[in-house]
């Protein structure tokens, strides 16, 4: 089937809502364990959610799928009816993330578009039993539950087949008073009844429309608008299910009394949905009512009047919040990137026109205050455009609740994991690449950060270890940082580490403590003999720092023997697009990311200070500034290679300032940042380029990586 | 044309529905998620026809569609139900529902289905 319609988009919005959803349900699941109870929204929730895939995956024809949704599904429908004061819900938890687990491998397969076969037998099996622990362990409950469906004569069969909220229409059908008709809803002048004509109608519906019994129930609900009696066959239509089969094979026999003509029951008959075939015959003359002998004790039930609940209240107060929901739309982020792109080719289009070196030496008022204008609104438009493309992290953080949760079941240690700053947003490509690092630092921590529950409590700690994920936003970038209250980095154990491995390039009394927990980050770095399942793989903590930077990030630690340890990412908020300054070496330009430039000047003669090593610095305000002269480090050849001549540019990182000296600077505009070669990113090994830029003239100009320039600095 | 609006939470069934019926010549004049924003697109869309999901955060299907029977007596509404939800299409039936659907649900169905509850006076 799911070839006749489907298309790509169809399976597409299928993995996306259901893999949604399915975080939506780790979420709930992991909330309700940690408070070691289930909430009546949490239940619904669930509920919900697995009949959803139930529904999207058997329409997608992945039976397995549908099959296991369909069993949480009915465990959940007995929870939330039956509302039982003992669930185990560290079980009940363990049940529905082995359910998680086994949709998210599926649904990988689907994906991939490998065959859909997993086999949740065993699983199925597990829910069964535990539904039945449930059903015996509230079996004082389930005995009111049975007893008042064994009133309706229904056989435990039929309880599986339709649970849902019997009572509601049962309850309101009078049991002691078997009728035969129905008065109608309008009670006509009885001058009227005179005129009345019998009718015979026999039903016969189409193969494969199922639910026969609610489809004759839909006649008999219609027909007592315009009928004032009516008996019809089989007759227990409301409350047994198996009356489909009855009406499948015999069809459904209805007798009415109505002033209507035959043609007029015709018609109505006719427009019953999924009609195979109508028989419909008037009974002339009759005084009496008619009686169908095979079933003289039939019971009519009565067309239940259901309350309506009323929430009409409510719902005029949520509309403005439901009109609200709809302004919202999903947009496939490929078209996102191919605006910001766009974006991004835009505004070298405009310095291209602004800066264009036909306009050198041309009074131009008014094309200069129209290129204001036009670069206000280019502005404006890629803020907006970030602003599109921004995600909270919230999602990301709270998939590590459940690392958190199986890790420390397995390894046996009380870990809690608190959440601050999850609202804090960066770009979606970034969200990417730190969902595996972070997922990695968290693990770390669990292993080999957090102590065991006995160490701890020798160490006066409390017993439970915590590990802190913290977001926030810090100028241009946004931090993450997770922190454990473990046992902290031993000092000793890195460098001796780090010397067998031969990775130490400055002599033991030199390393500050910082550059001693840096090593961690370098390839090849363990310290930990013992591989465990969840971390030390060889895959160390060199990978999240080689994650981090691909997005233009970087990783420190800070740590406390004893007292525990501090990740710190720091993140970019944005990768495409930087405000820059633009600076000229001889032919070449450079850029440098304005956020990093503290101030730039012309340096006097005396300031500057060489040391016997031939060092230069410089002397501002008292504090002493390495040199870098940009046309030594690139070789460039320029005129200008006096101090003097030339301008300074200060820039700093979080711990280091130095002083770059360029030709001049050529002033500031927003640049798009675009990717070196591969042959250019391999080139060296200390490559100090960050990317580059389309300048407005044609030119190509390097972004300069601050991080590295003072990592030079400090060698 | 046939002025369909498809009420169901998961967007993968509205799609479905949506695909199944702009094949035949059916138009979709519009999409809700819940039984809420179900009803206020009733009223503004005043379609012909509406498939109704009963299992719905916020506002369910049977909580729905008695509210828009009564903004419009004459209102054409079809249930999207699932197997073993019998109980609750019979209460969406006595409520003034005209038809129902079972999930999973074949293209002919759903388009049958719309078309006869459509022509009914």
């Amino acid at each position: 089937m799911a070839g006749n319609y489907s298309n790509e988009s169809m399976l597409d919005l299928y993995i996306f809502e259901t893999s949604n959803l399915l975080e939506q349900l780790e979420h709930s699941i992991l909330a309700s364990e940690k408070s070691n109870h289930i909430s009546k929204d949490d239940v619904n929730e669930i509920f919900r959610i697995m009949h959803t895939i139930k529904g999207s995956s058997a329409m997608m024809l992945f039976d397995n799928i549908a099959s296991l949704a369909h069993s949480i599904e009915d465990l959940f429908y007995f929870i939330r009816e039956n509302d039982p004061r003992e669930v185990d819900c560290s079980a009940l938890s363990d049940i529905v993330l082995e359910g998680v687990d086994f949709l998210k491998v599926e649904l990988e397969k689907v994906k991939a578009k490998d065959p859909v076969d997993g086999d949740a037998q065993r699983l199925k099996e597990t829910i069964a039993d535990f539904l039945n622990k449930l059903k015996l362990q509230n079996s004082s409950a389930e005995k009111v539950f049975t007893s008042r469906k064994e009133t309706k004569k229904n056989s435990v069969e039929d309880l599986k087949d339709m649970p849902e909220d019997i009572e509601e229409i049962t309850e309101k059908i009078p049991e002691e008073k078997p009728r035969y008709y129905i008065a109608p809803n309008i009670t006509e002048p009885p001058a009227a009844l005179s005129k009345k004509n019998w009718y015979k109608a026999v039903i016969f519906y189409q193969d494969g429309c199922e639910m026969e019994n609610i489809r004759a129930y839909t006649v008999i609900h219609n027909l007592k608008e315009i009928v004032d009696k009516y008996i019809f066959t089989p007759e227990d239509i409301i409350e047994n299910d198996l009356s489909a089969q009855v009406i499948k094979e015999q069809g459904f026999t209805v007798v009415l009394r109505t002033d209507k003509s035959y043609e007029e029951m015709h018609e109505f008959f006719m427009q019953t949905i999924f009609l195979r075939e109508l028989k419909l015959e008037q009974i002339e003359d009759q005084e009496d009512e008619p009686v169908m002998n095979q079933h003289e004790n039939a019971l009519t039930p009565q067309i239940p009047v259901l309350q309506t609940v009323e929430r009409e209240e409510k719902a005029e107060k949520e509309v403005s919040l439901s009109s609200a929901q709809q302004s919202i739309i999903s947009v496939n982020v490929a078209k996102l990137d191919r605006l910001m792109d766009l974006v991004g080719e835009m505004v070298i289009a405009e310095a291209m026109v602004t800066q264009n070196p036909d306009l050198k030496g041309l009074q131009l008022d008014n094309f200069y205050k129209a290129a204001r204008q036009f670069g206000k609104i280019t502005g404006e438009l890629q803020d907006m455009v970030m602003a599109i493309r921004m995600v909270p992290l919230s999602t990301t953080f709270h998939k590590m609740h459940r690392i958190v949760r199986d890790m420390s079941k397995k390894l046996n240690k009380e870990v809690r994991l608190e959440i601050i700053g999850e609202e804090t947003e960066v770009d979606k490509n970034i969200i990417e690449h730190i969902s595996d690092p972070l997922m990695h630092l968290i693990r770390n921590a669990i292993d080999h950060g957090i102590e065991a529950a006995g160490e701890r409590v020798a160490a006066e700690k409390s017993k439970a270890g915590t590990i802190t994920l913290e977001a926030k936003n810090a100028g241009s970038d946004v931090l993450i940082i997770v922190r454990d209250d473990g046992k902290g980095l031993n000092k000793e154990k890195i460098l001796s580490r780090a010397r067998q491995n031969g990775l130490l390039t400055k002599s033991e009394q030199e390393i500050s403590d910082r550059e001693i927990f840096n090593l961690i980050f370098l390839p090849g770095f363990s310290t930990k003999e013992n591989i465990t399942e969840f971390s030390g793989r060889g895959v160390g903590m060199d990978v999240v720092s080689k994650n981090i930077q691909t997005v233009g990030g970087s990783v420190s630690v800070d740590s406390t023997e004893g007292a525990g340890t501090a990740i710190t990412m720091k993140i970019p908020l944005t990768l495409a697009i930087i405000g820059g300054m633009n600076i000229k070496v001889g032919n070449s330009r450079y850029t440098i990311p304005t956020i990093s430039i503290r101030e730039s000047f012309r340096p006097k003669e005396s300031d500057i200070i060489r040391d016997p090593d031939e060092n230069e610095m410089i002397m501002v305000r008292g504090e002493c500034y390495p040199v870098i002269r940009l046309h030594t480090l690139y070789k460039v050849k320029t005129e200008i290679t006096e101090l003097s001549q030339g301008i300074f540019i200060m820039v700093e990182d979080e711990e280091t300032s130095c002083c770059i000296f360029a030709d001049e600077l050529l002033g500031e505009q927003q640049v798009v940042v675009k990717a070196l070669p591969y042959y250019i990113q391999n080139f060296k090994k200390d490559n100090v380029l960050g990317g580059c830029t389309l300048l407005g003239d044609g030119s190509i100009s390097l972004i300069l990586d601050i991080q590295s320039i003072t990592r030079l600095v400090k060698k | 044309m046939i002025k369909v609006l498809i009420v169901d939470d998961a967007a993968f069934m509205r799609l479905a529905i949506k695909n199944m019926l702009q094949n035949n010549g059916f138009e979709v004049v519009g999409e809700a998620a819940n039984g809420l924003e179900g009803l206020e697109s009733y009223k503004q869309l005043q379609p012909d026809v509406v498939t109704m999901d009963i299992t719905m955060p916020e506002m369910s299907g049977l909580e729905a569609l008695p509210e828009i029977m009564k903004f419009d007596p004459k209102a054409k509404v079809v249930m999207v139900s699932a197997m073993g939800q019998e109980s609750m299409v019979r209460q969406a039936v006595a409520l003034g529902a005209k038809s129902f659907i079972i999930k999973p649900f074949k293209e002919d169905v759903v388009v049958k289905t719309l078309n006869q509850v459509n022509a009914l006076k």
